[in-house]
C-alpha cells in the first residue's frame, strides 16, 4: 500500500519534469472511481390518486413530461392492433383543436409531443412549461377520435401487414408469440387484416374512456422546473381529472413445454433459416434474480462478444450474428437465443446454439467473459445516468414494481458481486434446452427432416396456427415431367398445342397513377416480340427472331445474344414447357407449395444460361399457377413471384387472363384484355437489325 | 415606440438565459500545434475524450477517393503497444463506449468512458496519433472490412446512392464530387507507401484538435495531456487545403435511377453558401420553414393535405466550402414523382413570392431556439460541438452564442435565398424508381403462353 503510494508520488513527480519517460508499453491504470450518484427527486400524489415525480435538473433550459398509465395487459381478441391505434388517433383531433391545429401549436414554441396506449409524452422549453402542458392534457383528456382518422390510418396499417407476410422475420415474431404465449394471453396475440379490419372508432373511444384514469397513472416530469410552482401547476391541469375504477384482469402464465418441441414455417423460397430457441420465464422485476440474470445473458448473448456469437459466427461462420435475451416482466419474461443461418447448417447451428446453453449451465465460464460482461454492464449504466430522463424511470420504476429503495444505488454493487458460480446457478434455473421451442422458418424441403433429432415436428402457418404437414409433402413416384405432361393437359392437349402458329396478346395495367398497354405476339416455332406503353409511349421493346434478340427501353437498346439468346429461345415459344422438353433442360420436382388455399407442385427450372426458376402447377387442375426467381434484394436474396388466374379458353388452349406482378412491396394487376390465336401476323415484325 | 421595448426586452431575456446555461471552456496549443479544449461538468462521472483531425475526403489526391475513411478504419488497428484488434475490447472493458466518423471535411474519433479511466482514453488516443499500426496486414484486413460497410450501407440500401449521384453531379470536377466512401479501385490501387504519407501529412497534432468534456479537474488534465501528447512531434509536411470552386452547373441535370426500392423518390439539391456565411443561417431558417415539425409547409400540404408523399423533407446539407440544399420525398401508393415535384416546387415559389406572416416566423425562431438548446446536451455532443466550432469557424465560443446569429436573420433573409440558390438552374434531380418498374417489360414471365 505504502510502496504504491509512494511510486505515484514519484510518477506524478516524473510528469512535470520536461522530459518525462513515459511507460507505453502498459495500460495506464485507472484512477480511484468517483462515486455514482443517482439525483433525487420530489414526489407527491395528487387527490385523485395521480402519483407525480419531479427530477429538477438545471444543465439545460428543458422540460419534459411523462404520463404513463400502468394498466394491466389487456386482450384485444379479434380487434388485436387496436391498442395501437389509439395513440395516434388521440394526437388527430380535440374536442377545441383540429389535427392541424395540434401540429401548428406544438411547433409554435418548438416543443414535440407523442400519445401512445399507455403514456402521453411532451417536451420543450421550459419557459413553454404551461402551454405544453395545456397541450399535453387537452391531447390525453378531450380526444374526439375523428373516424376519418382512423381510415387513414387503417390504410397505413394495412399496407404494413401486407409488407410482413413475406418477411421471414415477421413470420418467426408470429410463431413465437403464439407458441410460448398462446392466443389467449395479451402478449400471444396477432393482429391481422382480419383484426384490423374490425377495428371501429368506438373500441378506441371506449378504451380511452376506461382506462385513462388518474389512480393507476404517474407522471414524471424532468428538468428545468421550480418544484413548488410546478406543483401548482400540476394541480391546475391534472386534479379535475376524475378518478375511476379500471379492469385488473389476469391471465394464466404460460407453461414452458414438458419437453423441447420443434415447430416450422414451411417457406419455400428461403435461402437462409430463422431460428429461435425460445420460452416463457418468470422473472418480475427487482426479483432477486435480475441482475444476475442480465450478467449471465451478457456472457452468453447480450453482444458480439458474447458466447453464441464467437460461436456461430467467429467461429464458424454459420451466421452473421447471434443473440440471447432475458429481461423482467410483472406478467411473463421469455427467454430467446436467435440466429438466422444458411439452410444446410441449420441443423448444425441449432447443435451449436443448445451446447452453448448447456456450457452455460455446466459454469464453464472465464473469469475474462464474467468481467468484460460486468464492466460493460457498468459502463451502461453510468453512461446512462447522464440523461436526467434515467433518473426519472428509475423513480417510476421503484414505484411502480415496489423496489426496495436503494435498489439503483446498489445496482453496481450488486453487478459486481455476481459470481461465476452465481451464474452457473442462475443458467442451471432459466436455461432449459429440453423444455423449449426451437422454431424455424425455412424452407422445409431441405431442413425439416434434420430437425427431428430435437424433438417433435409442428408445422405452422405464417400467422402461427397449426396446419397439416402432409399437404406440404409430394406424392410418391411424381415427377416433373408428370406434372408437365397434365399440364400441357389441361391448357388443351398435344393436338391442340401442336395447331398453334400464333398468338397475339394484349395487357392492361396501371402503375403509380399511370396506365400501362402491353402487347406480346409469339409466332411458331419461337420468334416473339413485345411491346410496352405508358401513356401512349414505348418505353420497352423486346423483340426475338428465333435466333437473336434485341431490348431496348430507358436504358437504351441492346442485343440479346450468347447464353441470354438460348434462354429467350425458350422464353419465346408459345408454350414454354414445349420448347423445355424439346431441347431437354434440367427440370425437377422442389416442393409442394399451398397457394390460394390449394397445393401446387413447384418444378425447378435450369435454363441454359444456368439461371433458375420454380414453376408450380396447381395438384388438381394441372395449371400454371405461379413462377417464382431468386433475386438480390436490399435486405438480402428475395424471391419475386408472378401469379397466373382466371384461365380461359381461346381456340381451345387456356390462357391466364390475370397475371399479378411484384411491384416493389406492392402487387401489380396486369389484365389480359385480348387473345387472338392463330390471327395473321407479319413475319417482318419480329426483324432484329 | 412599445415594440423597441418588448424587442429589449426579448434580447435581455435571451442574453440572460444565455448567461445561465453557458457552457464555459479552456483552451490552448501544446507545442507541437496541438489544440486542446477542455470543458469541466462534475454532475456525471463519465468523460468524453476525442481527437478531431482536419482532414477529409476533399483532401483525398487524385485516384485516392475513400482515402480519409479507411484511415478511420486503420487507425483502430492498433499500435506498437496496442494489439491488433484489442483497442475496441480495452475501451469496452473498462467501460467505456467509442466510434469514429468520417466527413467531407474532418475525421471525428472519441471514446465515452468512466470518468477515473480518463488517462485510459488520453493514451490510447496519443497511441494512435503517435504511432498507429499502418502495415500491409492492417490494409488488407480494413480493406475487406470497408467494402463490407460499403455494401451494407450504401450498395444494399434504397436510395443510399443519392448522395455520390449527387454530388457528382452537382461538384463535378471538384473534391466535393465524391463522397468520403469513395471508390474500392482506389483504396485497391493503393500502396503501402501512401498510406504512410496520408498519415504524415495529415495525422499530426497541428492538424488536430483534442477536446475533452465530462467529469475532470483542468489543472490536472493539462498534466495527463501533457504526459502523453506532448512528445509527439510536429508534422512537418505541408497541410494541402484545396479551396472549392464549382463552375456554374449551366442548367438543371436531371437522372432517372432505377433502385431497389419499394416507393418512388425525388431528390433535389441546389448548391449552397458555404456553413458558418449569413446566407447559411437564413437556408437552416428556410429549411424549417418548410420541413421542420407536424405543421411545417411541406408536411402539412404534400403530405396531410394532397396525401402525395409518404414523407418528405429538407436538409442543408453544409459543408466548410460550399454544400447542397437537399429537398425529397418518396412517393405514395398511386401518386406520380411527377405530381410530387410539383407540390415540393409549387411551396417553394411560396417562399418566394409570399410573404411569411409574423406568427409563422416567430414559430421558426422558436423551433430553432429549442433546436439549439437541445443540442447540446450530452458530454459527446458538447465535445464534439467544441471541435467543430473551433476548427471550422475558429471560435469555440460559438457553442454559446450561435444563436445570435440565427435570430439576425430576418423574413427577407428567408425569401432572398430561396430565390438566390432554389432556382431550377443551380439543381439536381434525381428521380428513384422501382427497379421492377424497369424489369417489368423485359421480364420473361410476361411472355407466357
Amino acid at each position: 500500500m505504502k510502496l504504491k503510494n509512494i511510486l505515484t508520488l514519484i510518477l506524478t513527480f516524473g510528469i512535470v519534469g520536461a522530459f518525462a519517460q513515459v511507460d507505453r508499453s502498459k495500460l495506464p491504470e485507472p484512477a480511484t472511481p468517483r462515486p455514482i450518484n443517482i439525483g433525487d427527486y420530489e414526489s407527491f400524489e395528487l387527490k385523485n390518486g395521480l402519483k407525480v415525480f419531479i427530477i429538477e435538473n438545471h444543465k439545460l433550459p428543458r422540460v419534459s413530461f411523462n404520463l404513463l398509465v400502468d394498466r394491466e395487459a389487456i386482450l384485444e381478441a379479434d380487434k388485436a392492433g387496436y391498442l395501437g391505434m389509439v395513440g395516434q388517433l388521440m394526437q388527430r383531433g380535440t374536442e377545441t383543436r383540429t389535427k392541424e391545429q395540434i401540429d401548428e401549436e406544438v411547433d409554435f414554441i418548438g416543443a414535440s409531443l407523442f400519445a401512445g396506449s399507455t403514456n402521453v409524452f411532451a417536451s420543450g422549453l421550459s419557459k413553454y412549461s404551461e402551454k405544453i402542458l395545456e397541450l399535453m392534457t387537452d391531447v390525453a383528456f378531450n380526444p374526439t377520435f375523428p373516424e376519418e382518422e382512423l381510415e387513414k390510418i387503417r390504410k397505413q396499417t394495412l399496407s404494413g401487414l401486407a409488407q410482413a407476410k413475406d418477411n421471414p422475420g415477421a413470420i418467426a415474431g408470429n410463431l413465437n408469440q403464439a407458441l410460448v404465449y398462446g392466443a389467449n394471453h395479451p402478449y400471444g396475440e396477432i393482429q391481422t387484416e382480419e383484426t384490423t379490419n374490425n377495428i371501429l372508432i368506438d373500441d378506441l373511444k371506449s378504451y380511452h374512456a376506461t382506462y385513462f384514469k388518474p389512480n393507476i397513472s404517474y407522471l414524471a416530469i424532468v428538468g428545468d422546473v421550480d418544484v413548488k410552482k410546478m406543483k401548482k401547476m400540476v394541480k391546475t391541469y391534472f386534479g379535475s381529472w376524475e378518478a375511476g375504477e379500471v379492469p385488473t384482469p389476469t391471465y394464466d402464465t404460460p407453461k414452458s413445454p414438458e419437453k423441447t418441441k420443434v415447430g416450422i414455417v414451411n417457406r419455400a423460397s428461403s435461402v437462409q433459416s430463422v431460428v429461435n430457441i425460445t420460452y416463457p420465464a418468470i422473472l418480475p422485476v427487482g426479483s432477486d434474480d435480475e441482475i444476475k440474470v442480465r450478467v449471465m445473458n451478457q456472457i452468453l448473448g447480450g453482444s458480439f462478444s458474447g458466447k453464441l456469437n464467437m460461436n456461430l459466427r467467429e467461429d464458424k461462420g454459420y451466421t452473421y450474428g447471434s443473440r440471447s435475451s432475458l429481461s423482467s416482466d410483472e406478467l411473463v419474461s421469455r427467454f430467446n437465443a436467435n440466429a438466422d443461418v444458411r439452410n444446410e447448417v441449420t441443423d448444425s447451428a441449432i447443435v451449436q446454439m443448445i451446447y452453448e446453453l448447456n456450457q452455460m449451465r455446466n459454469g464453464e465460464i472465464t473469469e475474462e467473459e464474467l468481467e468484460l460482461a460486468k464492466n460493460s454492464i457498468a459502463g451502461s449504466f453510468s453512461q446512462s445516468l447522464e440523461r436526467p430522463q434515467t433518473v426519472a424511470n428509475f423513480a417510476l420504476n421503484t414505484a411502480i414494481y415496489n423496489l426496495s429503495a436503494d435498489y439503483y444505488n446498489t445496482y453496481l454493487q450488486k453487478v459486481q458481486a455476481v459470481t461465476i458460480d452465481d451464474v452457473k446457478a442462475i443458467a442451471q434455473k432459466y436455461l432449459k434446452p429440453d423444455n423449449a421451442y426451437i422454431n424455424v422458418v425455412g424452407k422445409a424441403s431441405e431442413v425439416a427432416e434434420s430437425l427431428k433429432q430435437f424433438g417433435e415436428l409442428t408445422y405452422y402457418d405464417t400467422y402461427g396456427n397449426e396446419v397439416d404437414p402432409s399437404l406440404s409433402k409430394l406424392p410418391e413416384g411424381l415427377t416433373a415431367e408428370d406434372v408437365i405432361e397434365k399440364y400441357l393437359k389441361a391448357i388443351g392437349g398435344k393436338e391442340k398445342i401442336e395447331a398453334l402458329n400464333s398468338v397475339q396478346m394484349k395487357m392492361e395495367a396501371s402503375m403509380m397513377g399511370n396506365t400501362i398497354n402491353i402487347e406480346a405476339t409469339k409466332m411458331a416455332p419461337n420468334k416473339s416480340i413485345q411491346v410496352v406503353k405508358m401513356g401512349g409511349n414505348v418505353v420497352q421493346k423486346q423483340v426475338f427472331d428465333g435466333e437473336k434478340g434485341a431490348s431496348s427501353g430507358m436504358r437504351g437498346s441492346q442485343k440479346v445474344e450468347g447464353d441470354a439468346a438460348k434462354d429467350m429461345a425458350v422464353s419465346s415459344a408459345i408454350i414454354e414447357e414445349v420448347a423445355m422438353m424439346e431441347i431437354g433442360i434440367s427440370i425437377k420436382l422442389s416442393a409442394v407449395e399451398n397457394i390460394d388455399g390449394s397445393d401446387a407442385y413447384g418444378v425447378e427450372v435450369s435454363m441454359p444460361s444456368g439461371k433458375k426458376s420454380t414453376r408450380y402447377y396447381d395438384s388438381e387442375s394441372g395449371l400454371l399457377v405461379r413462377t417464382t426467381n431468386v433475386v438480390e434484394g436490399p435486405t438480402g436474396a428475395m424471391t419475386l413471384s408472378t401469379d397466373y388466374n382466371n384461365y380461359e379458353e381461346f381456340e381451345g388452349i387456356k390462357f391466364p387472363t390475370l397475371i399479378i406482378q411484384p411491384m416493389g412491396s406492392q402487387k401489380m394487376n396486369i389484365n389480359v384484355t385480348e387473345v387472338i390465336v392463330n390471327g395473321d401476323v407479319d413475319a417482318s415484325k419480329f426483324l432484329v437489325e | 415606440m412599445r415594440n423597441t421595448l418588448t424587442l429589449i426586452c426579448i434580447f435581455a431575456l435571451l442574453g440572460a438565459n444565455a448567461q445561465e446555461k453557458r457552457i464555459d471552456f479552456v483552451e490552448y496549443d501544446l507545442d507541437n500545434g496541438l489544440h486542446v479544449i477542455l470543458h469541466q461538468d462534475n454532475s456525471t462521472p463519465i468523460v468524453n475524450v476525442s481527437v478531431l483531425y482536419h482532414v477529409g475526403s476533399k483532401n483525398e489526391p487524385d485516384g485516392r477517393t475513400g482515402f480519409a475513411h479507411f484511415f478511420e478504419h486503420l487507425m483502430f488497428e492498433g499500435s506498437p503497444n496496442i494489439e491488433r484488434g484489442s483497442f475496441f475490447k480495452i475501451i469496452q472493458n473498462a467501460g467505456g463506449q467509442l466510434n469514429a466518423n468520417t466527413s467531407f471535411d474532418r475525421t471525428f474519433y472519441y471514446e465515452t468512458l468512466p470518468s477515473h479511466q480518463l488517462e485510459l482514453g488520453l493514451y490510447m488516443e496519443s497511441e494512435r496519433m503517435l504511432h498507429a499500426k499502418i502495415d500491409s496486414t492492417g490494409v488488407a484486413t480494413q480493406k475487406e472490412v470497408v467494402k463490407e460497410e460499403k455494401r451494407t450501407r450504401i450498395d444494399n440500401q434504397p436510395y443510399m446512392s443519392f448522395q455520390a449521384k449527387i454530388f457528382g453531379k452537382a461538384y463535378e470536377g471538384t473534391p466535393y464530387s465524391w463522397t468520403p466512401i469513395g471508390s474500392f479501385e482506389d483504396i485497391d490501387a493503393a500502396t503501402d507507401q501512401d498510406f504512410k504519407d496520408f498519415f504524415d501529412t495529415f495525422y499530426v497534432p497541428n492538424n488536430a484538435t483534442l477536446s475533452i468534456a465530462g467529469d475532470i479537474q483542468i489543472e490536472e488534465t493539462k498534466k495527463l495531456i501533457d504526459k502523453y501528447f506532448a512528445e509527439i512531434p510536429k508534422g512537418t509536411k505541408n497541410i494541402p487545403r484545396p479551396e472549392i470552386k464549382a463552375p456554374d452547373l449551366g442548367g438543371e441535370v436531371r437522372e432517372e435511377v432505377f433502385d431497389n426500392v419499394q416507393l418512388p423518390g425525388v431528390f433535389q439539391a441546389y448548391r449552397m453558401a458555404e456553413q458558418g456565411s449569413d446566407d447559411y443561417y437564413a437556408m437552416q431558417m428556410l429549411t424549417t420553414l418548410l420541413s421542420g415539425g407536424q405543421s411545417s409547409r411541406f408536411q402539412k400540404e404534400i403530405v396531410d393535405n394532397q396525401e402525395l408523399a409518404a414523407f418528405v423533407g429538407s436538409f442543408p446539407f453544409a459543408l466548410e466550402d460550399g454544400g447542397l440544399f437537399i429537398s425529397l420525398g418518396l412517393v405514395n401508393v398511386g401518386k406520380t414523382p411527377e405530381e410530387l415535384e410539383e407540390a415540393m416546387m409549387t411551396e417553394i415559389e411560396r417562399v418566394k413570392t409570399e410573404d411569411i406572416s409574423d406568427r409563422e416566423f416567430q414559430k421558426l425562431k422558436n423551433q430553432i431556439e429549442n433546436n439549439f438548446v437541445s443540442s447540446n446536451s450530452t458530454v459527446r455532443g458538447i465535445a464534439e460541438s467544441l471541435a467543430d466550432y473551433h476548427v471550422y469557424y475558429g471560435d469555440a465560443n460559438l457553442i454559446n452564442s450561435e444563436i445570435d446569429r440565427y435570430m439576425a436573420v430576418t423574413k427577407e433573409d428567408i425569401k432572398r435565398v430561396a430565390k438566390k440558390y432554389l432556382t431550377p438552374d443551380n439543381r439536381v434531380t434525381l428521380y428513384y424508381l422501382p427497379k421492377s418498374a424497369q424489369q417489368k417489360p423485359e421480364d420473361e414471365k410476361l411472355d407466357d403462353q
